[in-house]
């Protein structure tokens, strides 16, 4: 059995590190703020609309009326995660990108790289403890995040949250960990990998580019029922039997148009996410059981993708000639 | 592990980069004890050297044992055996001394790293730096900090790639003086150096590297008797190394 303690002894040491990180500290922050300004806004009309359902149920019942004379309305306040879920595609994908970029110039730029290496340890020790660490501190950040959206939604909508709500949140969060620290990765691994760590970042910009902004933004855009608010056959009123009938007439089309968006991994990350939480329509109020039957595929798409990134990163071997003197 | 193996011993020890050669085969025996001065110009393979010596490199060819440790076959072991402080390092600026030096401390997996880490900070005057982050450090802080952490684990063999670059005369004395302690502590010391004169004042043997190729290595006694005592090194140096190199 080989001795692995020098795999938590160089996270913990990246973990130290990375909260003395002013940049990192200062951008979880602004992740933090872009995801609880969409969430208060939303909690707030919540909030009226309850307030609202509650004062017209005082005024039934005041005049001596039944309360089946107005439908009870169904609030759930996780819907209101979309934005957050979205900042984190966007803002933490860009995030995560910098901090693999910084986990592996640091070790590069002050020659710590070679120190680490000349200890008796192996290369893929070091090269796990780095992909933990990365792992690590997207947990932490996200944990961070998630906590707070959860205290927002419970004191700001009106109507609380309870264990299964919380249980969505903490799926949701696993699923954002994976998803980041996939990124992560991908700033890591093109960071060490490429003779000079700008170039590795500024591929990885491009990867981000077009994995987590054009790939999934081609797909909404050539799909239909986007064009219009609320969706097309909603608008047009198309029953359910003509609009099934209607799409099976742009079945390639729509192969196409699916087969760009799931090349994406935040499309895989966005559908599983949004149904776990009940922002799809389709999955509101839902039992996880059904959503997980329905989004699986989704699921281990993104387990997959991380845990291939992560074995890239372990398998390919540190170049000598990344340990420069100056970089 | 053998103690009567050589601390460090190559045979035909090769890199090439295709049709380029940047270490031609290389046959080197330092003994335990010495402090052996590697000379060369800008580029002649000191560093390649002492990278293919340290595992970070794998050579082309030839074979290498470091502290009776096989270069091939048992790095884990030569690691172990060995302390590295490359040019320029400059370490982890966010953290304080004791926490670098902490750090790679458990890195080398060292059973009293706590109590080492202060016996080591002791050694080389810099306890009051302890708690200090290093960004805030001068060049020579940062070399002895570096030294540290290349000391801490308590190895036979210490690579110094140019230890004194960059350092005014008073932080060139002084690591003269750490490196002449350790010495005496039995440590063999592998050092990567432009000073001739440091080499001198030093150096109980030499090697100068031209282009990839050892042009020559003895004892410094074989050197002063040969070329006599005052500017030895420089006239050996001269004559072994062609002007268009001296002069670059």
């Amino acid at each position: 059995m080989p001795d692995l303690s020098a795999i938590p002894t160089i996270a913990l040491k990246d973990a130290r590190i990375a909260l003395r990180d002013r940049f990192l500290l200062a951008a979880t922050l602004a992740l933090v703020a872009a995801a609880l300004i969409s969430l208060i806004t939303g909690t707030v009309a919540m909030r009226t609309d309850v307030a609202t359902y509650m004062a017209a149920k005082q005024q039934l019942l005041a005049l001596g009326k039944s309360l089946g004379s107005i439908a009870a309305p169904e609030f759930y306040p996780l819907k209101l995660m979309r934005g957050t879920i979205e900042q984190i595609e966007i803002m933490g994908a860009v995030i995560a990108l910098i901090a693999g970029y910084r986990a592996a110039v640091e070790e590069r730029g002050r020659q710590t790289l070679a120190l680490i290496l000349t200890r008796p340890l192996s290369n893929w020790q070091f090269l796990a403890a780095k992909l933990l660490g990365g792992a690590g501190l997207m947990a932490t950040a996200l944990a961070f995040v998630f906590a707070l959206c959860a205290v927002v939604l419970a004191l700001g909508s009106g109507i609380g949250i309870g264990a299964n709500d919380l249980l969505r949140l903490a799926i949701t969060w696993g699923a954002s960990t994976l998803y980041l620290s996939a990124i992560f990765a991908v700033g890591f691994g093109l960071s060490l990998w490429l003779k000079s760590p700008a170039s590795g970042l500024l591929y990885a910009f491009a990867l981000w580019l077009l994995v987590v902004l054009v790939a999934p933004q081609i797909g909404d855009t050539m799909d239909p029922d986007n064009q219009v608010a609320g969706g097309v056959f909603a608008q047009l009123s198309i029953p359910k039997a003509e609009q099934t009938r209607i799409k099976q007439g742009f079945a390639t089309y729509e192969t196409i148009r699916n087969g760009i968006e799931v090349s994406s991994v935040t499309k895989h990350y966005e559908r599983f996410t949004f149904a776990v939480l009940g922002i799809k329509d389709i999955y509101t109020g839902k039992a996880l059981g059904p959503i997980w039957a329905d989004k699986k595929g989704d699921a281990w798409f993104l387990i997959l993708f991380t845990l291939g990134l992560g074995g890239l990163v372990l398998l390919r071997p540190i170049r000598a000639d990344r340990l420069t003197k100056e970089t | 592990m053998q103690t009567d193996t050589p601390a460090v011993s190559t045979r035909g020890l090769t890199l090439s980069y295709g049709d380029f050669t940047a270490l031609q085969p290389l046959d080197l025996d330092i003994g335990r004890g010495e402090i052996f001065g590697f000379l060369g110009h800008n580029g002649a393979g000191k560093t390649t050297t002492i990278r293919l010596l340290t595992t970070l490199m794998e050579p082309s060819g030839g074979t290498a044992s470091v502290a009776g440790c096989d270069l091939a076959h048992n790095r884990i072991a030569l690691r172990r055996a060995i302390g590295y402080l490359p040019e320029n390092v400059r370490l982890y600026d966010t953290l304080t001394t004791r926490e670098n030096l902490r750090f790679f401390a458990a890195l080398s997996r060292i059973e009293d790293a706590r109590d080492r880490v202060e016996e080591v900070m002791e050694f080389l005057g810099i306890t009051d730096l302890a708690d200090r982050r290093i960004a805030t450090f001068s060049k020579g802080m940062r070399q002895r900090v570096g030294l540290a952490q290349a000391i801490v684990h308590r190895p036979q063999v210490l690579f110094l790639d140019e230890p004194t670059s960059g350092l005014d005369p008073m932080g060139v004395r002084q690591l003269r003086e750490v490196l002449e302690r350790l010495n005496g502590q039995g440590m063999t010391i592998f050092m990567n150096t432009h000073l001739l004169s440091e080499v001198a004042r030093s150096c109980s043997s030499i090697g100068v590297l031209s282009h990839g190729q050892l042009v020559f290595h003895d004892t410094i006694e074989t050197v002063n008797a040969r070329y006599g005592s005052e500017e030895a090194l420089e006239e050996l140096y001269l004559s072994v190394v062609p002007d268009r190199e001296v002069a670059a």
